[in-house]
């Protein structure tokens, strides 16, 4: 394998944290949050990242695979969840300590609950509205209802973090696009 | 560690001294010491078990309101606001507002929300809607629900139960000196048992029909017995909602149609539900969240309280609370190092992963002899001292069954050393004011107490190993048989000297050796307790042998 080599573009409305761990060829977008001790590997290929996403602390984002790793919009990663999914839509929160790996492909508005673990031995895509949930990783589908809700929770989330964060938090900045 | 103490209370038996820690009997006198209580009146130890309990207060665990306990059976002993729990989950719902209408911002929207209401989970994202249930307002929910409920033919049929039952109660408690019949044995003669049993003879939705050949008895009674007690027949066919659930043709029809084992609702869904509950999990209802109490303890034999919490659900504080952790010493015992990683190369195994081993029961060999700690914690704000002393096993009187009794197994399986004269250990205080007197407060200042000294060759292992702040360690050791088997278990006495507030008129258990220990000081009492000390299970000869250190 070659040697992996960094390249960050960092939108200016970004607010990245100095104390983040980028690995490869990374673009994040604007107004996306990404908190200290966040760990970003594009190791096979680039991981591109949409905008008004939250990236706790240690979340882990992974791209294995040679194509691009696409990330959405709004999208929440709690802190220690780990992603490897090849593609993310909009709008999903990746629950505390949960992990998808890098077979899954997540669709949009889905909700992966605290500790649930998806991994399969072929590809499959997580359907839109796809819940997962519970000790045994129980799957449901969400009528949607309350999505306009979420979606303005998701937007006060994000101010406030771009608010509050730099405050306390060095800030990382890369090229510009 | 693996090695564990548990600390006595008398309630079971008639004698201050516990049962062999290998009897059955055992486990169930002793407690761990956050589990028990104190009585100052009666200078005894008691536990859940013989203390009285008296209910102080209900309360929903979910808002905290407390709830008069006159309101407490009208409202089935269920939070009647707005919580409860998510029937797919059991994460506790949230009321939220529909969503407003496409194009306008919530924030534009009415600041409480726009009707109708749902009960939302944010854990699986279910919400009422699902059920075909929703809100015109957003407060007193439980009461919107209520109606649903009460009209529920489950719910009726329950009242008509309770209204037919209502007469035979009146009737048992007006001539309660009923002559026993004949059949003195059977459950029929009181009225009460009869229609019970008989109401509960009937089908019940979702168990498979069973009509077991009416009893003997059961005939007698029917013609008349002296119970005379009608027969009561159910008005409606109970078949859970829209008549699935009764085990019938329709739900074998359902049955069959299914695609995905989550349309079912699992067993843990249904039985919290009070009522016959829908076999598929999308007619799963909230449920309402059940109300907890917070109680009062009282001694058993004083009366006095021992336990009152404060009334409001919010307090995490008591009124009173006399629990033994304030008054006997807290002792923690720790064996060292279990045999499986002895027995393995060398370097094999760091220490690391061999303590992360020990959460399994140590196993201890035959023939090999072990140290062990004990650390004791004063929790008194005077310096106390302490005597520890093992009670003298009974020899396992009869072998067990099958096995030849020979001279060996009627030598006891081990024997345990333990610093044979009282120490001392200093007072609790505050962390602040340690300092950093706890160097200066050593060995060396041992009023005598020093640790068992060459008399018995092991002044290393077995005395005094440690003091600091107030908590004392001393080292015991146990010697197990060569041919030794079962638990390494065995009861410990207790004693402790403190000061007493009181003039030392009711001298107790103990007071010679108080008197020996304290001469200078004559106000003194001696409190004495018993423990169990559980240090692990020896591995007999031929088993560890055999046993292969990877199980570990
Ligand atoms: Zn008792
Ligand atoms: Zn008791
Ligand atoms: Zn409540
Ligand atoms: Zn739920
Ligand atoms: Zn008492």
């Amino acid at each position: 394998m070659p040697p992996i080599r960094d390249k960050f573009i960092i939108h200016s409305k970004a607010v990245v944290c100095q104390d983040v761990d980028l690995k490869g060829d990374i673009t994040i977008g604007p107004g996306t949050v990404v908190h200290p001790k966040a760990i970003i590997y594009a190791i096979g290929g680039p991981i591109v990242i949409g905008s008004n996403n939250i990236i706790e602390e240690g979340a882990t984002i992974v791209n294995r695979r040679k194509e691009v790793m696409r990330i959405g919009d709004e999208n929440l990663f709690e802190i220690g969840s780990r992603v490897e999914s090849p593609s993310v839509g909009d709008q999903n929160t990746v629950s505390t300590k949960a992990r998808v790996h890098h077979t899954v492909r997540i669709g949009s508005h889905c909700s992966i609950g605290p500790k649930c673990f998806i991994n399969t031995s072929e590809d499959i895509k997580l359907d839109d509205f796809t819940v997962l949930y519970g000790p045994n990783w129980e799957e449901r589908l969400w009528s949607g209802r309350g999505q306009k809700q979420a979606e303005d929770l998701s937007t006060k989330h994000v101010e406030y973090l771009k608010e509050w964060l730099p405050k306390f938090n060095r800030l990382r900045r890369g090229e510009m696009p | 560690m693996s090695a564990t103490i548990k600390y006595y209370c008398s309630c079971l038996s008639n004698t201050v001294v516990p049962p062999a820690p290998h009897l059955p009997s055992s486990s169930h006198s002793f407690h761990t010491l956050p589990e028990l209580y104190f009585c100052e009146e009666c200078d005894a130890v008691r536990c859940n078990e013989c203390v009285s309990i008296e209910v102080s207060g209900y309360y929903c665990p979910n808002c905290l309101f407390e709830v008069p306990s006159a309101s407490v059976r009208a409202e089935k002993n269920r939070c009647a606001r707005n919580c409860f729990f998510c029937p797919q989950c059991f994460n506790t719902l949230a009321v939220v507002p529909s969503d407003p209408p496409d194009g306008t911002s919530f924030h534009q929207a009415n600041s409480m929300g726009e009707p109708p209401f749902l009960l939302y989970c944010n854990n699986c994202r279910w919400d009422s809607a699902e059920a075909g249930i929703t809100f015109e307002k957003s407060t007193g929910l439980a009461q919107q629900l209520q109606k649903h409920e009460d009209s529920a033919p489950d719910s009726l049929e329950f009242e008509r139960l309770k209204d037919f039952f209502e007469p035979l109660l009146r009737a048992s408690s007006s001539n309660t000196q009923h002559a026993p019949g004949t059949s003195s044995h059977s459950t029929h003669t009181n009225p009460i048992t009869a229609a019970a049993s008989s109401a509960l003879a009937r089908d019940i939705p979702g168990v498979s029909k069973y009509h077991p050949p009416p009893p003997r008895s059961r005939q007698k009674s029917k013609h008349g017995s002296k119970d005379d007690m009608p027969t009561y027949r159910s008005r409606v066919e109970i078949g859970g909602i829209n008549g699935y659930g009764a085990g019938g043709e329709k739900d074998a029809d359902l049955f069959s149609r299914l695609e995905h084992p989550s349309q079912v609702s699992t067993l843990a869904q249904k039985w919290t539900g009070s009522w016959s509950v829908s076999p598929l999990s999308r007619d799963l209802k909230p449920i309402r969240i059940p109300l907890h109490s917070r109680l009062t303890k009282r001694c058993p034999s004083c009366r006095h309280i021992l336990i009152k919490p404060e009334q409001k659900a919010q307090s995490v504080r008591f009124k009173i609370k006399l629990v033994a952790a304030n008054y006997l010493p807290a002792i923690e015992v720790h064996l060292p190092q279990p045999t499986a990683s002895t027995r393995r190369v060398p370097g094999a195994r760091t220490t690391q992963d061999a303590d992360q081993s020990n959460s399994s029961r140590s196993s201890l060999l035959p023939g090999k002899s072990y140290p062990f700690r004990l650390g004791l914690k004063n929790p008194l704000y005077d310096p106390i001292q302490v005597r520890l002393v093992v009670q003298r096993q009974p020899l396992p009187a009869v072998p067990s069954a099958g096995e030849a009794s020979t001279e060996k197994s009627r030598r006891p399986p081990f024997a345990i050393s333990l610093p044979s004269t009282a120490f001392s250990i200093a007072p609790y205080a505050e962390a602040w004011e340690y300092e950093d007197e706890d160097d200066l407060d050593g060995l060396d200042d041992d009023d005598g107490l020093s640790p068992v000294k060459a008399a018995k060759g092991r002044s290393k292992t077995v005395g005094v190993l440690e003091k600091k702040a107030n908590t004392t360690i001393v080292g015991g050791e146990i010697v197990i048989a060569k041919d030794g088997r079962g638990d390494a278990k065995f009861n410990m006495l207790v004693s402790y000297t403190y000061r007493s507030d009181e003039p030392p008129v009711d001298e107790m258990i103990g007071s010679k050796r108080a008197t020996d220990l304290v001469k200078t000081n004559p106000e003194t009492k001696t409190f004495t307790f018993y423990t169990v000390v559980d240090l692990g299970t020896i591995i007999p000869k031929e088993d560890a042998r055999t046993a292969s250190p990877d199980a570990y």
